[in-house]
């Protein structure tokens, strides 16, 4: 029969078995992965890189993290572990989340009218704050970036006339549908969100907000969020972090929004992020709109976008091959870095391949 | 001499003449959006630098490539100590600064 002494010490032997991993200052690593998948998926995601042509995948950063523990990582060109790296707009999915916090303090819902939060939108009094995370706003937005650039409302606001104030100027554009009724893309509806988001926490909070919200209780350290001249983020576009730091927002999403035994961001929030936007049609674009994150879910008689991968997948997505895919089901935060310039790099292929090296060996 | 006879005798002339029309209505529709349209190379190019170079610290020669657009720019000034550049391009001259560890770079006014 033990005593009590042996029963102690068993119970502490049996608790790392049982417990979770997470991350401290730095990511616990897992066992080292090997073999031919993997090779595969190196073969697709780090192929010959030419910086004279840049033509092909370019990919900077690889990064995989399953059950909280850093099981692969592999960095390329000019990137290495400790480069805050551009995410583009995966600072939309980014800004989504520190808005999450703001809601788990009470300071809004989700049927307020945006309006409310940034006075210059009391022309469009039915324009909630879910349609901002819908991006459904109404407004009338041309999201092109190279293509059309006379017309594009998202390289004038970035690079000319909304430069000062983003949210402004796209508070100016008129409307082609009622607000919450259309999907359109736009970085415009992720910069009024940043506005609105500055009344909800108080001005005085506000220019701290992500770090002491966000980034400090998740430990990240070297975050980067540029403003523009009044001081707002730019949602749409300009969050900087490192890969490992970018996984942490990953794994806060892949378990529900709790950090250790804190919710930060209340369950409903990460559901509302993860519900398809019921106006969505097929074809729209590449993924399926949630609140302001992107699913692989069969809406409207279409197939899954990324069909080589589990339907509960959702993911961060940025211009230029940026992503950070989340994968609840097997446990598995994804982040890639690139820098593609053609369209060549594919959501499916890497997330097959990845599965492939790293699906189902968690340990029960 | 009527409005008919002048594009019967004209055909040419008045085809240009709408043409040209269309075109001046369409600078007219556009002109806010044709005003700014210069300053996006310049703009791009020093904000983008600017974040490359001071945000992902990344070196110069990288930070030049990784710019480059199919536009041409030209009289490029990096101040390091002040962290501040300044690109021309197409007539126009756009600066940005780094601000800050958490502000990173941003165009100046």
């Amino acid at each position: 029969m033990p005593n009590g002494l042996s029963l102690i010490c068993m119970l502490l032997l049996s608790l790392p078995a049982s417990a979770e991993n997470w991350p401290a200052e730095q990511w616990p690593t897992g066992p080292t992965i090997t073999g031919p998948a993997l090779q595969a998926l190196e073969t697709y995601a780090f192929p010959p890189r030419s910086e004279a042509t840049r033509e092909g995948i370019r990919t900077d950063a690889l990064l995989v993290v399953r059950d909280g523990q850093l099981i692969y990582e592999r960095y390329a060109g000019p990137t290495n572990a400790d480069t805050p790296h551009l995410t583009w707009s995966i600072s939309k999915s980014l800004m989504a989340t520190l808005l999450g916090v703001a809601y788990g303090e009470g300071l809004f819902k989700l049927q307020d009218p945006a309006a409310r939060f940034y006075p210059p939108l009391k022309k469009h009094p039915d324009m909630s704050i879910a349609d901002l995370l819908h991006w459904a706003s109404g407004l009338d937005w041309q999201e092109d970036y190279e293509y059309a650039p006379l017309k594009s409302s998202v390289v004038a606001m970035l690079y000319t006339r909304g430069r000062g104030d983003m949210a402004a100027f796209t508070a100016d554009h008129g409307q082609y549908s009622a607000p919450g009724h259309a999907f359109r893309y736009s970085s415009g509806d992720s910069n009024l969100l940043a506005a609105a988001l500055k009344n909800m926490v108080g001005p005085s909070r506000y220019a701290d907000y992500p770090w002491t919200a966000l980034f400090e209780p998740l430990g990240i350290r070297h975050a980067v969020w540029e403003t523009d001249a009044t001081g707002t983020f730019v949602a749409s576009s300009y969050a900087y972090l490192t890969a490992r730091d970018l996984a942490r927002i990953g794994l806060l999403m892949a378990r529900d929004g709790r950090w250790g035994d804190r919710q930060l961001l209340p369950r409903d929030w990460v559901a509302f992020n993860r519900e398809p936007f019921a106006r969505f049609q097929p074809g729209q674009d590449e993924a399926v709109p949630g609140g302001h994150w992107w699913l692989n879910r069969a809406v409207g008689g279409a197939s899954q976008p990324w069909p080589d991968a589990p339907a509960d997948t959702f993911a961060a997505l940025g211009h230029w091959g940026q992503a950070m895919y989340v994968i609840p089901g097997e446990k598995l935060v994804i982040v890639r870095y690139g820098d593609d310039r053609d369209g060549s790099y594919r959501h499916n292929e890497l997330l097959k391949l990845a599965l492939k090296a790293f699906a189902g060996k968690v340990q029960p | 001499m009527s409005r008919q006879v002048f594009v019967r005798r004209h055909p040419f002339s008045t085809f240009l003449l709408i043409l040209l029309i269309a075109l001046l209505g369409w600078i007219w529709h556009e002109r806010v959006a044709l005003w700014a349209f210069p300053d996006i190379i310049s703009a791009y190019t020093a904000k983008e630098y600017c974040s490359c170079r001071y945000v992902m610290g990344n070196d110069a020669g990288y930070c030049h490539s990784y710019v480059k657009q199919w536009l041409p720019t030209s009289g490029f000034i990096d101040d390091p100590a002040g962290k501040r550049i300044t690109v021309s391009g197409m007539g126009r001259s756009n600066s940005a600064q780094w601000m800050g560890e958490r502000q990173g770079c941003r165009l100046l006014p």
